[in-house]
Parts: structure tokens; C-alpha cells; sequence
């Protein structure tokens, strides 16, 4: 999804380096912050989130902060059901996802890892 | 803890996004397909103490997850097949695997009431996360209201590409009610298919949270107030660190 959304703005995306973490392959307004946001929030780090959270709502405005939390909360859904029931994650994003990319973001090693 | 959601917040609350949570909380409280109101707001406060567990953590941090013993910090309502779903999904979702998941069943819990309580865990964790990332306390859990599960199973159930049986679009009856935006829905759809009642409230949620299904593949718009890469960002970055490919 990522990849197709930069793909029509016409950027690139290292996929492998957000995977880890980094958004330094990544140009788009406020990324380290909203990779940061995110790593805060799953950490459920009060401080750490507050203090991005002052950064986002100063990037993105307070109704683009109020969506990055939205956002954020709803992949903490998903990634359960998914992995709840077994779903095949080769239909992930619709078919887009094809194995190239898969290796290319690292996803491959996490079933690698899971399936041994 | 309020009894509203967004009670406190300084920023601009979507009203969809709010009546989401307000209905969302309300399903939550009501009698599902399988489980009593009683039940259902049992597993919610278990959702939220999981988060606490001290075996979850030893269980997240050791290489194989199979390998832990012990017993969960459990809030004693829940009967235990149920209380390792809960936990196991809440802390570890990213090594789940289908023999866990018969081992779960064995114990006594039904594929229905599998997936009901895996549509909770998904409902709380999407409310619990959008409260704490705005930096608001939790909601208040609703009294759970009186009736019996209608315990409803769909007849086009079956299992054949996921762990447990789905109902695929073409399968799809008019009693199951309104399920899938398109024909085309992909499998993270589909995933709670087997108690469509879930399905509906589970998506009705997350879609005032990320995007209806329409426009979910028009990457040349966002209809929210971020751009389309930076709600992929967060998506992706999101997926990652629970070694997820959605």
C-alpha cells in the first residue's frame, strides 16, 4: 500500500529500512516523527508518545493528528485478526503484494522465523 | 474513567470517528452470536489487564513462544482457553501458528466463540489505542446488557484457505446479513466471517479509523487529514512491529 501510494506521487520507498525502523528512505512530510508516533504507541510509552505527539500536532495539524492516532489504532486491529486466523498473507494489499517485495521489505523472514 | 468517549480531549474529534466508539462500545456490552453480554465484557476487561501479564511478557521475550511455562495474570472470570486467546493475541500476535490455535479449541472453546472473542480483542485494542495515542485515559466499560446469543452460524462456512472456516463472498446468504464491500473483499475481510455479527462490528469500527473499502485502493486520494503515504507509514511501520504482513 505504501509503495503504490508513493509509486502515484512519483517516490521511491526503502521498504527494508521502514521494516527496521527507519524512515530515512522515506520522503515524506513528518515520517521519522509518524514512524516514531507509531513505535511509541505500541511501546505504550505515555512519555514518549506525548512528546511526538506535541511534534505531529505542530506537522500535521490537530485534525492530521487526531487521523495518525485513528490510523494507528486500526493496524493494532488488524494485525490481530489476521494473525488470530490464518489468513493467507499472500492476498495481502489486494494482490500487490507480490513476493519480490515481500523479501524485499524482510516480511518473508518473520514467516521464515515463524514457520521453523 | 469516563463514560464517553474522547472525554477530555483538546483536538478536533471526528464525529463519525466518535459515534464509531459509541457504537462500537455498544455492541460490545450486547449478547453476540455466541457469548452473553456478561461474557463479552468479561473478555473486554481481560483485553485490557492482558496488557499487564507478567507471563505474556517472558512468553514475548523467549525465542519460542511454546516454550514458557507458567500461568497468565488472568482477572479470574474468563475459563482458561480463553484467557490464552486473549493473552496470546494481545501480547504475541506475530507467532501465532494454527497448531496453537487447535490447541486453544481443544481446551474446550468453540471455532465460533474463537473468532466472537478475536473480534473483541480487535474492537478494544482499535479503542484502547486511539484513547492512549491521543494521550486520554480509557473509556469506562459498558454494563453488559441482558439477551441470549443468537448463535447464528453461517451455512457457507468453510475451511479451506485460512486456520478456521471463512465465509467467501460467492458463499455469502441473505441470512448472514451484509458482509463484504465488494465481492472482491480480500482474506483481512473475511478473517471473522464465521460469526458475521463480529465482522459487521468489527468494520464498521475500522473504517472510520483507516479508510472504507472503497478507498482503500484509490491511492491518489486521502479523505483523511493526513496524506496517503503518511497513513501508509504508520500502517506499515504499525504491521511491522507485529510481524505482520497487513
Amino acid at each position: 500500500m505504501l509503495r503504490e501510494s508513493m509509486k502515484i506521487e512519483g517516490q521511491g520507498v526503502d521498504l527494508a529500512g521502514l521494516t527496521r525502523g527507519s524512515s530515512a528512505g522515506v520522503d515524506v512530510p513528518q515520517a521519522a516523527e509518524l514512524v516514531e508516533f507509531v513505535e511509541a504507541v505500541v511501546a505504550r510509552d505515555a512519555q514518549r508518545t506525548a512528546r511526538v505527539r506535541a511534534r505531529l500536532r505542530s506537522g500535521l495539524g490537530e485534525a492530521g493528528l487526531v487521523d495518525a492516532a485513528a490510523i494507528t489504532a486500526a493496524f493494532h486491529g488488524f494485525v490481530r485478526i489476521a494473525d488470530a486466523t490464518g489468513i493467507p498473507y499472500t492476498t495481502a494489499a489486494g494482490g500487490r503484494d507480490v513476493p519480490e517485495l515481500r523479501e524485499e521489505a524482510g516480511i518473508n523472514e518473520f514467516y521464515r522465523v515463524r514457520d521453523a | 474513567m469516563s463514560a464517553v468517549s474522547f472525554a477530555g480531549a483538546d483536538l478536533p474529534i471526528r464525529d463519525d470517528l466518535l459515534e464509531a466508539h459509541e457504537r462500537a462500545w455498544a455492541a460490545i456490552a450486547r449478547p453476540g452470536t455466541w457469548l452473553t453480554g456478561k461474557q463479552r465484557g468479561a473478555a473486554a476487561a481481560e483485553i485490557r489487564h492482558a496488557a499487564g501479564c507478567a507471563l505474556c511478557a517472558r512468553i514475548k521475550a523467549a525465542l519460542s513462544p511454546n516454550a514458557v511455562p507458567g500461568t497468565h495474570d488472568s482477572m479470574g472470570e474468563l475459563p482458561p482457553a480463553e484467557v490464552e486467546l486473549v493473552h496470546r493475541v494481545v501480547n504475541d500476535p506475530g507467532r501465532l501458528s494454527e497448531s496453537w490455535l487447535q490447541s486453544v479449541l481443544a481446551r474446550g472453546l468453540s471455532d465460533g466463540e474463537y473468532v466472537e472473542i478475536v473480534g473483541l480483542i480487535a474492537m478494544v485494542m482499535v479503542l484502547d489505542t486511539c484513547h492512549r495515542a491521543l494521550g486520554l485515559a480509557e473509556r469506562a466499560l459498558p454494563a453488559p446488557v441482558a439477551g441470549e446469543p443468537s448463535r447464528y452460524r453461517p451455512a457457507g462456512a468453510k475451511k479451506i484457505a485460512a486456520w478456521l472456516p471463512l465465509v467467501e463472498p460467492e458463499d455469502a446468504t441473505e441470512a448472514d446479513g451484509p458482509m463484504y464491500p465488494s465481492p472482491k473483499a480480500g482474506y483481512i475481510y473475511r478473517g471473522l466471517s464465521l460469526v458475521p455479527q463480529s465482522l459487521r462490528d468489527y468494520w464498521a469500527l475500522a473504517n472510520e479509523h483507516y479508510l472504507p473499502g472503497q478507498y482503500v485502493y484509490q491511492f491518489d486520494k486521502s479523505i483523511r487529514a493526513i496524506s496517503r503515504p503518511q497513513t501508509e507509514i504508520l500502517a506499515a511501520r504499525v504491521s511491522s512491529m507485529h510481524q505482520c504482513v497487513y
